[in-house]
């Protein structure tokens, strides 16, 4: 059977830039960081104390998690057009979570989180565990089951509700958390620059209707770009640390290219993992200038985790949608918060304002805690756009 | 085709401790879900033709975390009463009993292995999933072996009971040794019929299918509580 065409046809976001992907990009587009500090962090005594908040749900809510991944789901669907009922569902709900309310901890297992949003969707339903590379790996599976017939269509993404003392205080301590800025907490996270000291959690939710390209064309749906590539690979390096030689993120992006039947020429723009962590951010720097090799000084670097904090499950699929609307505008924005490239970070950054380059095919990126990688390239749906002149 | 080679379940620590030394200074300081699954995995790994380039997919337990993470979580909870939670640390290995793809990981070190790897999460069900993955890594040619494994507690807040299943499978035939007869995996099928009285576990749903094949079983229709609750299982086996 001959592989078939998949397109994004719906998208939903979280983040702490709002609550539409709209917000999400407008914000990215004017440099802005929506990490802020949290007063409920500041009065519970913590040392760490900005994050990147979704402010549409209520941190009382105790449902928070299945709020926020419902809400990105929706409008996914919305979006699309798409009913839940024609759809799989391949998804990552993250770690389990540990909100607070008046009696302490209030324990919120993520596979019943996952069970309750999976239940009305017709399958397949896949819970993705990959760390801070599932929401870029549910895509990517979900492209696979599309592209060999296994499903017609798939709602993929992730959420994650992390900004609680649990994981601040747990994170803080592998020292990849950023401290507070002093009196400017929305400078906390900073990729790829040479001040850069961790990044800054997150909570957050995004989701995608992938579906086929035949059938969304047959449904008149509007098409925002096409997955034409993944993989994946594991470091087998280290629980806590990426290779320095950034060799599981080559091989990753690598298994993308050829998955996409690419060369490294032919990648417009890159959206970076980019946590701003010291190691993380050498070694994504040097795997992507080992793939990209003649080309690294020209291909525009972007990373979003300095405007919207790391969303854990979330990340990959935010990150995602920002790449599919570089692909829909060819414009890549600016790595918030990036200023002065850190020594062995050199890329061709997009700094302090969006580039508009016409870049069509972009590679966006996730490299987890743990060593898993996870890697998609997206491209532009021409005759999309050639139907909308 | 896909052929069933190995499988191991664990259910104790202490006879890992003793039989396989190195094993246990490796796994010694994560949860038991994933000490389970990797001594489970590293008996039926005896058995594949090359441990670093087999596929990996590996299972989260349901039941995450640890003892000691919960007990930490009460910490927490007195620290935010006392107003002194800037006091707190957290170990950094109990951070890793809160990681979902843990037992991946650590496989993925101890073997060097960079192949195609997938995590599922804890919820209910997943491990049918997984069988399913399994089958379409081999239909589409990808695979020459692949590692199924889970782990899984009945209780996070004790760690005292787990259950570790792993299963080898490859593309070539060669006898099952539980059997000493080659199985086929030939299908997973899937049925609208939705169950009540689901028990989100990873482990004890495979290791009741295991069962099942050691009895001879060639059509397994997955027990309800062991299915996610929306859609039937039903696993079709050739004995030969």
């Amino acid at each position: 059977m001959s592989k078939r065409r998949v397109a994004i046809t719906g998208m939903g976001a979280l983040s702490a830039l709002g609550a539409t992907t709209r917000e999400l990009w407008d914000g990215l587009l004017a440099n802005r960081s929506g990490v802020q500090r949290v007063q409920r962090l500041v009065d519970s005594g913590i040392t760490v104390t900005t994050g990147g908040e979704v402010q549409a749900v209520s941190a009382q809510n105790v449902d928070r998690d299945h709020e926020i991944a419902n809400r990105a789901i929706e409008d996914a669907l919305i979006e699309s057009k798409r009913d839940a009922t024609e759809c799989g569902f391949i998804w990552s709900t993250g770690l389990d979570t540990f909100q607070m309310d008046a009696n302490g901890f209030v324990h919120r297992s993520a596979g019943v989180c996952f069970s309750n949003l999976s239940s009305r969707f017709s399958g397949p339903r896949r819970m993705i565990a990959a760390a801070c590379a599932s929401g870029t790996q549910a895509i990517g599976e979900a492209f696979r089951l599309i592209q060999n017939g296994r499903a017609e269509a798939c709602v993929a993404g992730g959420s994650s509700v992390m900004l609680t003392p649990f994981y601040l205080i747990g994170f803080a301590g592998l020292q990849v958390v950023a401290v507070d800025n002093g009196s400017d907490p929305a400078m906390a996270c900073r990729p790829f620059d040479k001040r850069r000291k961790g990044f800054a959690l997150a909570d957050g939710a995004g989701a995608t209707v992938l579906e086929t390209l035949e059938g969304a064309r047959k449904r008149g749906a509007d098409v925002f770009a096409e997955v034409i590539g993944f993989g994946m690979s594991q470091d087998g390096f280290d629980l806590n640390r990426p290779c320095d030689d950034g060799a599981g993120a080559e091989l990753c992006i690598r298994r993308a290219l050829a998955d996409a039947q690419l060369s490294a020429d032919e990648i417009d723009a890159v959206n970076a993992h980019a946590t701003a962590t010291y190691s993380g951010d050498l070694a994504e720097a040097v795997a992507l200038r080992k793939v990209l090799v003649n080309n690294w000084r020209t291909v525009p670097v972007s990373g979003s985790k300095g405007a919207i904090g790391h969303a854990m499950a979330a990340a990959g699929v935010l990150e995602a949608i920002v790449a599919a609307k570089t692909c829909v505008t060819g414009i890549v924005p600016p790595t918030v918060n990036l200023d002065q490239v850190g020594e062995g970070c050199e890329l061709d950054h997009v700094i302090r304002e969006p580039r508009d380059t016409g870049a069509e095919t972009v590679l966006s990126v996730s490299f987890g805690m743990g060593g898993q990688n996870a890697a998609i390239i997206l491209t532009r749906h021409k005759e999309a756009q050639e139907e909308q002149k | 085709m896909v052929f069933l080679i190995a499988t191991a379940v664990k259910s104790e620590l202490p006879s890992v401790r003793e039989s396989a030394p190195d094993l246990w200074r490796r796994v010694r300081r994560y949860n038991l879900p994933v000490q389970l699954a990797l001594a489970a995995a590293d008996e039926v790994m005896r058995f594949a033709e090359d441990t670093s380039i087999a596929a990996v997919i590996s299972l989260a337990p349901c039941q995450p975390g640890s003892e000691d993470l919960y007990r930490w979580g009460n910490v927490v909870t007195a620290g935010m009463a006392s107003g002194s939670l800037g006091n707190l640390r957290m170990n950094p290995t109990q951070t890793l009993h809160a990681v979902d793809n843990l037992a991946l990981s650590a496989f993925a070190i101890a073997h060097r292995n960079h192949a195609y790897c997938l995590g599922l999460g804890g919820a209910a069900g997943q491990a049918w999933c997984g069988l399913e993955a399994v089958c379409e890594r081999f239909e589409a040619g990808e695979e020459n072996e692949a590692l199924l494994m889970a782990g899984d507690q009945d209780a996070a807040e004790d760690g005292a009971r787990g259950l570790g299943v792993a299963l080898l499978f490859s593309a070539r035939a060669r006898p099952y040794s539980s059997l000493g007869r080659t199985v086929c995996l030939r299908s997973v099928t899937r049925n609208t019929q939705r169950a009540s009285g689901v028990v989100p576990h990873a482990a004890n749903g495979l290791a009741a299918f295991l069962s099942a094949i050691n009895d001879g079983c060639k059509s397994y229709a997955v027990p309800p509580e062991h299915t996610d609750g929306v859609s039937g299982v039903t696993i079709n086996l050739e004995i030969s």
